[in-house]
This record gives C-alpha cells, sequence and structure tokens, in this order.
C-alpha cells in the first residue's frame, strides 16, 4: 500500500458548539478515486474545506505526503498542490472563459497580462476536457450551467493538482460530459493524482471510484473498496437505517388516463429559438417528467408556463382558461394555482439571508393576513405546518435559512409553495445535490400530492428519477417535444435514445 | 465587547450606547465651561428632536428605499418642491398639493426604476435635477406667494400637551412605517426583494410594484418633511432640503439598515436620527467652527461603520 498523500488524524471541528467533525481518521492514497459518501450534513463539505484550507481544524493534525500541514488560506492549499472545486460554482460570471481559467495566475508579459498565452492556455484546457465549443473569449455568464461547470473543471486542470476535489462537480453535466469527466479522472488517476468525488448519484460512484468512504453525523464510519459492499449496504451506512425501495409505487392508470380532462394543455408553445412548438398536457393526479440533455428548452418551458417569459406564443389552456399567467404573482393567484420550484435554489428559490419563517411566508401574505395586517397566529400556525409536513430539521424558525442543509433548504421550498396549495406544481431539477435520505422524501411526497389530486411537471436530469417517479415523461430535444413515453415503456435506452434524437424510442 | 446579540440589534445597540456617550460627553463639556447641564434638560432634547423630525421623517422614507437595496436621491428637491408648490396654492388645499407632489415624484422615480430598470443612483439624481429647474422656472418671472399656511405653523412650532407638534407627525409617521415594515404582507415582501429580488419574483411576489410602493413613501415622508420645515422657517425657499440627504442616508446606515437592502429594523433609523440631531447639536454647543463640525461629522460616521457596518467576509 503506498503511503497517503493526505492524512487526517483525530481532526475535529465544531460550529458554535454544534459538532461538524469529531475524530477522524481518514487517508487518501495517490492514483486513486476517492469517493467521499454520506447525506447532506454527515461533514463531507467540512472535510473538505478543511483540506483546501478554507477552515482550521479546532483539533487533530493533517498530513500531506507523511509531513505535518497547517494550511493558512486557500492559496496555501493550492500551492501545496490541493484543488478544489466547490458545490457553488466559483467562476465570475462577467469575466471571461479565459479569464477565469487562470484567475489566480494570468500568464503576464512586462508584468502585464498576456492575453493571447491566456487564450491558448484556455484553449488548451478546454480541449482537455472535450469543450472544444466553448470560446475562451464568451463571457461566462453566458454558458449554461453544464458548459460552467467544466469550464470550472478546466481552470482546477489549470492548476496542476496533486489532490482534485470534485465537490458535486458533476450534478449539472449532461451525460456526454460526465463520460468526459468520467476519461479525465481515469487518466489522472494513472499520473498519480489522487481524487477525491463527492456526488449524491450512487451510479457515478460505482462506475467511477476505486475507494469509498461513508460519513454519517461527523464521523467517519468506514472505508472500503469498491465492489466489497452492495449499494443497499452503501445506502444503510450512509443513514444509519435500512431504507426501502427507493421511489413510492405508482398507481395503475391504464385506461383512467384518456379519460379525464387535462388541467394543463399546451399546443405549439413558441419562445424566441429555445422552445419550437411544445405540445404537452398534464392532468390531475399525475407526474409527467420533462427529460432530455441539458439545456433542450425544459427550463425556458417551466419558466414560460409560470409567467416569466416574454412574448410566448402558442395556445395554453390552464384549468380551462386560455392563455398563459402575465406574472408568477398572476400564476399564483389565478383560480387554478400554479407553483414553480426553480432550477436554482439559492438565487432563485430562496432568500438565503431571510429567517426560515419568512422564507415560507413569501407566498402567503394574502392567506395569513387578516386586512391589510399579517396575523402572526395564522402564521405561526401556517409555518408549524409546513415544517411538520415536510420534516424539515430546524434549531429555531428565525434561524437564516442559510444555515440549513441543501435538503432542508429545497424543503423550505417545497414548503412554501405547498402552503399556497396549488393545482399544478412545476419541479426544476429538485432534487439537485440534495442526500439520499432528502431524495426519497421528496419521491414520495410527490407522489402523495400526485394522489390527492395535484398535477405536477417535472424535470430532472437523471434518468433514474424520470423513471421512478413518472407517470409519463416527454423527451425534450432543441425546444420540441421528440418523444413521449409511458408506464414500462420508460426506460434508461427510451430515455437516452429520445435525448439524442436517434428515433429507436418506436423499439 | 462579548454580550451575544443578534445580528440585527448589534448595530442598534452600538448607535444608543454612542448616544449616551455623546450626551455624557457634551454634558461634561458644558459643566466644566458654564456649569449648566442643557443636554440633560427635557425642553432642549424636545427643541433638538423638535428639529430633529424632519431629518427623522426623510429618514423613514430613505429606509425604504434602502431597504430595497435602492437609494433616493431626489430627496432634497421634492422636499424644495412639495413645499414650494404648496406655499404657492396656499389655503387648505396647501397640505394636501405638497402630499400630491410627493406621490407624483415617487410615481415617477418608482416607474423609472421597476419599469424602465435604470438604476436608482441614477434616476433619481436625474429627477432631482429635473425638479430644482422646474422651481427655479416656477420663481423665475414672478414671485409665488412662499408663506407657510397657519397649519403649517401650527405642526411645525406648537405643542400639544407640551410637547411640539411636530414630533407627533413625526411619531406617527414612524408608528405607520413600523407597523408596515413588520405587520403587513408589503412590508415582507418589501425586506424579500430587498434580499433578493430574483427569487421574490418567483416567489410570487409583485416586486415592481413593492419598488414603485417604497418609492411612492419616500415622496411622501420627503412632502411631509417640507410641510414642517416650511412651518419652521415660516417660507418656502429654494435649497430648502439640501441639508437632509446625507444626514438621512447616514441616518439610516448608522441605524444599521444594510446598504444593499434586505435587512434593517426600523428603531435603527430612529436612533441613527437621534445620534445624527444630537451630536450636531453637541457640536454647536462646543461652538465648533463650521470645518471642524464637517470633518468630526464625517469621521464619526465612518467611525461607526467601521464598528459595525462592514460587509462580512465571505468564508464558507
Amino acid at each position: 500500500m503506498t503511503e497517503a498523500i493526505v492524512e487526517y488524524r483525530g481532526v475535529s471541528k465544531y460550529f458554535a458548539g454544534i459538532r461538524a467533525l469529531e475524530g477522524v481518521d481518514f487517508k487518501c492514497r495517490p492514483g486513486s478515486v476517492h469517493a467521499i459518501l454520506g447525506e447532506n450534513g454527515a461533514g463531507k463539505s467540512t472535510l473538505i474545506k478543511i483540506m483546501a484550507g478554507v477552515l482550521q481544524p479546532d483539533a487533530g493534525t493533517l498530513l500531506m505526503e507523511g509531513k505535518e500541514v497547517s494550511f493558512a488560506g486557500p492559496q496555501a492549499a493550492v500551492n501545496a498542490g490541493i484543488v478544489c472545486m466547490f458545490q457553488e460554482l466559483s467562476l465570475i460570471p462577467d469575466l471571461s472563459v479565459a479569464d477565469n481559467i487562470s484567475i489566480s495566475s494570468p500568464p503576464r508579459r512586462f508584468g502585464l497580462i498576456d492575453r493571447r498565452a491566456q487564450v491558448s492556455r484556455a484553449e488548451e484546457l478546454l480541449a482537455r476536457v472535450r469543450c472544444e465549443d466553448v470560446d475562451p473569449n464568451a463571457l461566462v455568464r453566458e454558458l449554461s450551467l453544464s458548459r460552467r461547470q467544466m469550464v470550472e473543471i478546466a481552470k482546477a486542470l489549470g492548476r496542476n493538482p496533486k489532490v482534485l476535489i470534485l465537490d458535486e462537480a458533476t450534478s449539472a453535466l449532461t451525460a456526454r460530459d460526465v463520460r468526459t469527466v468520467y476519461g479525465l479522472l481515469g487518466e489522472l488517476k494513472d499520473a498519480g493524482v489522487a481524487s477525491l468525488f463527492i456526488s449524491h448519484r450512487m451510479h457515478e460512484v460505482e462506475a467511477l471510484c476505486d475507494t469509498l468512504s461513508v460519513f454519517r453525523n461527523g464521523r467517519h464510519i468506514e472505508t472500503f473498496q469498491k465492489g466489497e459492499k452492495s449499494e443497499r449496504e452503501i445506502v444503510r451506512l450512509m443513514i444509519g437505517r435500512d431504507v426501502d425501495a427507493q421511489f413510492p409505487p405508482k398507481p395503475d392508470r391504464t385506461g383512467e388516463a384518456s379519460t379525464t380532462e387535462p388541467i394543463l394543455e399546451v399546443t405549439g408553445l413558441k419562445w424566441g429559438n429555445r422552445l419550437n412548438g411544445i405540445d404537452l398536457s398534464l392532468r390531475r393526479g399525475e407526474i409527467v417528467g420533462l427529460g432530455g440533455l441539458d439545456g433542450q428548452g425544459q427550463k425556458e418551458l417551466l419558466l414560460a408556463l409560470f409567467g416569466v417569459l416574454k412574448d410566448v406564443e402558442g395556445d395554453v389552456l390552464i384549468g380551462g382558461q386560455k392563455g398563459l399567467p402575465s406574472s408568477p404573482a398572476t400564476a399564483k393567484n389565478a383560480a387554478t394555482r400554479m407553483a414553480l420550484v426553480p432550477e436554482d435554489r439559492k438565487t432563485e428559490g430562496l432568500m438565503l439571508d431571510m429567517s426560515i419563517a419568512d422564507n415560507l411566508l413569501v407566498s402567503s401574505f394574502g392567506k395569513i393576513s387578516r386586512g391589510p395586517f399579517i396575523d402572526p397566529g395564522r402564521a405561526a400556525a401556517e409555518i408549524r405546518k409546513g415544517i411538520a409536513k415536510l420534516q424539515i430539521k430546524i434549531g429555531s424558525a428565525d434561524d437564516p435559512v442559510m444555515t440549513l442543509s441543501g435538503g432542508n433548504q429545497q424543503k423550505v421550498v417545497l414548503a412554501k409553495w405547498l402552503m399556497i396549495d396549488p393545482d399544478i406544481i412545476l419541479l426544476n431539477d429538485p432534487t439537485r445535490g440534495i442526500d439520499v435520505g432528502t431524495k426519497q422524501e421528496i419521491y414520495r411526497l410527490m407522489r402523495e400530492l400526485a394522489n390527492e389530486g395535484k398535477a405536477i411537471l417535472f424535470y430532472s436530469s437523471d434518468y433514474a428519477e424520470l423513471i421512478g417517479c413518472c407517470d409519463r415523461v416527454s423527451v425534450l430535444y432543441g425546444g420540441q417535444v421528440v418523444s413521449e413515453q409511458s408506464g414500462d415503456g420508460i426506460t434508461e435506452e427510451s430515455l437516452v435514445a429520445a435525448s439524442l434524437n436517434i428515433g429507436v424510442e418506436a423499439a | 465587547m462579548q454580550i451575544s446579540l443578534s445580528k440585527e440589534n448589534r448595530p442598534i445597540v452600538v448607535a444608543s450606547l454612542f448616544v449616551g456617550v455623546i450626551l455624557i460627553a457634551g454634558t461634561a463639556y458644558t459643566l466644566s465651561t458654564t456649569g449648566t447641564a442643557p443636554l440633560l434638560s427635557v425642553n432642549y432634547l424636545l427643541q433638538q428632536l423638535q428639529t430633529g423630525s424632519f431629518l427623522g421623517i426623510c429618514a423613514a422614507g430613505m429606509m425604504m428605499v434602502i431597504l430595497l437595496g435602492h437609494i433616493d436621491l431626489s430627496i432634497p428637491w421634492t422636499l424644495t418642491a412639495a413645499a414650494m408648490t404648496a406655499t404657492a396654492v396656499g389655503g387648505d388645499l396647501a397640505i394636501p398639493t405638497a402630499l400630491g407632489v410627493g406621490v407624483c415624484v415617487g410615481l415617477l422615480n418608482g416607474i423609472g426604476v421597476a419599469w424602465l430598470r435604470i438604476p436608482s443612483m441614477i434616476f433619481t439624481l436625474g429627477v432631482d435635477t429635473v425638479l430644482r429647474g422646474l422651481m427655479v422656472a416656477q420663481t423665475g418671472g414672478f414671485a409665488p406667494q412662499d408663506r407657510a399656511t397657519p397649519v403649517m405653523l401650527f405642526l411645525a412650532k406648537d405643542r400639544i400637551f407640551g410637547i411640539p407638534a411636530a414630533i407627533l407627525v413625526w411619531a406617527a409617521v414612524s408608528i405607520v412605517i413600523a407597523t408596515l415594515l413588520t405587520r403587513t404582507g408589503f412590508g415582507k415582501s418589501l425586506y424579500a426583494t430587498g434580499s433578493r429580488e430574483g427569487a421574490a419574483y418567483l416567489s410570487g411576489i409583485r416586486t415592481r410594484w413593492v419598488i414603485i410602493g417604497a418609492f411612492v413613501i419616500s415622496g411622501v415622508c420627503a412632502a411631509i418633511a417640507g410641510v414642517l420645515l416650511t412651518g419652521y422657517s415660516a417660507k418656502a425657499y429654494q435649497g430648502m432640503g439640501n441639508a437632509f440627504l446625507l444626514p438621512a442616508i447616514a441616518a439610516v446606515v448608522l441605524g444599521g439598515t444594510h446598504i444593499l437592502g434586505g435587512k434593517g429594523r426600523y428603531v435603527g433609523t430612529l436612533v441613527g436620527v437621534i445620534l445624527i440631531v444630537l451630536l450636531n447639536s453637541v457640536l454647536s454647543i462646543m461652538q465648533m467652527p463650521e470645518a471642524g463640525r464637517q470633518i468630526i461629522y464625517g469621521a464619526v460616521i465612518i467611525g461607526m461603520l467601521l464598528v459595525y457596518g462592514r460587509n462580512q467576509r465571505v468564508t464558507s
């Protein structure tokens, strides 16, 4: 066994007296792809932030290549060869791709930044991540989320890492990019780089990693080689209890579907060059999935239905009423109420600085007010109800919502919308970057809501979710629905094929 | 200080302590020079608050706009325009006219910021300049009536049960604003919009109307201050609002309202106004020359902000 490149000895870290890590011993070998598994709040992020020099441990020591180290800050860790890609993208939207890639140490000539060298360096690195289509001079804000993540990876590669940390680095990637990343990690492994990989997608972990470590409640539970344990055993280690079937059962709806009137019917929906004639229908009690590669118009479709986009063309019937809502406020207050769980909960779903209570109530002022004044009794009751219904784990409802883990934050977004009792729920990748336990709770919740008679339109970048959750799936490609699948006809093969628009779904 | 305070309340406590420090230091000075302690007499303090009420009402309106992460630089000439138009109309219609001017300017500002999406710093500055031009044009050819009406005089100068009416007006404005902020959907929407406009919009808040509402309140507050100030000086005149812009912003920020929006309590703004008013009066008691006053005044604002106003480092 080769010497560990990074080793933790008895490392502990507390935040305001709350344990984030306790007595962690952990080793990571060069030339390995090492998965860190655990629910949100298990201590993975803290573990990594200590390694990256963002946090200092309260107790214990950190060793690198056998020598004790203590990083004063992130730059010290980078200099030592530890490169980290955090969950939140660290790119600056208003700078070009090339600027971002070389941001900390741009190539210089006579003390000034050498733009030409910078661009060629960016091209080289982008080629390594198979993103030749990204223009190094384009601004990062113009790129889609998946492209940005690839730029982030290129930026990390440019720092010549000895240890590369990927924290949810693949959560927004398309299937093709994920394959590229797989290849890259293989190359890095052969070059002796240790990669630490944090992901909530089990199949990625299975495909990529050779070593797995499970964390729970700030403790290192176990490290083992791939293949030593079944997926079920791993999940049990992570959540400390047994899990039943991942997805709740779907009700049998043969013959029923065609008889009920759709609550939402869209014909020939067009918007700019992003939506090119979408046809779609949605009935009460139904979960309809939106599939396809990232950026094929799914996000725009949901925004259009919610009244965010202007100048949308096409025929829309919502609960028998013609036309799209003119704004989210109208969508929320219409006879057929709509709710949208947006793509990015940190910037679109929540006011991070504000309290959990304020975030929960933000869509329901009408409901909890008596005349112009908010009724504190009603508000408190609604907050209690929302927190109980989704089992949100909180200290106090007055804490800022940013103190919650990702999964609990997403539950706050959902609870906020359930408070208005919506008829149609639009979900934009609601389980992105969320731990397994919470994902399953969300799946169960979705099915419960559908059974209560709500209609759910659900975009996910994870095929397994679409297969497990949806009654029907519409696959989008180039702003059009290219395939509709239902019941047992929804399979990984058919979804992938339809996503690439290679038309074998008839099989 | 190792007392643990919520982040919201810390600036308010610090500013309150500083108010105490000013009172003590000022009293120590007067005791040592003249042997009297005017700063601690109720009558003197009421007098100070009476003149402070103009600033207090401006700051209350300004706070609405700052909570959104915007700013209203049109306050000086909104105040002046409201006052001058009101006195020109005169009679019973004077005060409604002033409020009407405030509403109109607020609507204009709100539409420019919310619909036309022009940064408030530029738009309100432009509106301020346009208003100044209009007022100059109005007084250019002839001299309109500029006398304060009897109601204005009463509101600004008289006392009700020993308390200056101006303070009562300020108190009424304060109660309305505080209730609005803490007890209504509009107030909560204001905080939400200031905290993150995109998320507030996607949560179904009519963010444009919230922005317009805030600017209208700011305009109306400036107009009320204009009415009182006219009564206090017995007439309306050009440039009467010039002294209020910076102190109003400073009071709001000293009171702990985040300059980028989303956070702040109205009590803080009240404390901020009192702090500025007392600081000014102590400096004038000390017969500090104007130059020295300006330097100390500015340095105190910067110093107070250093104590608590800096943005926290983002580390995680």
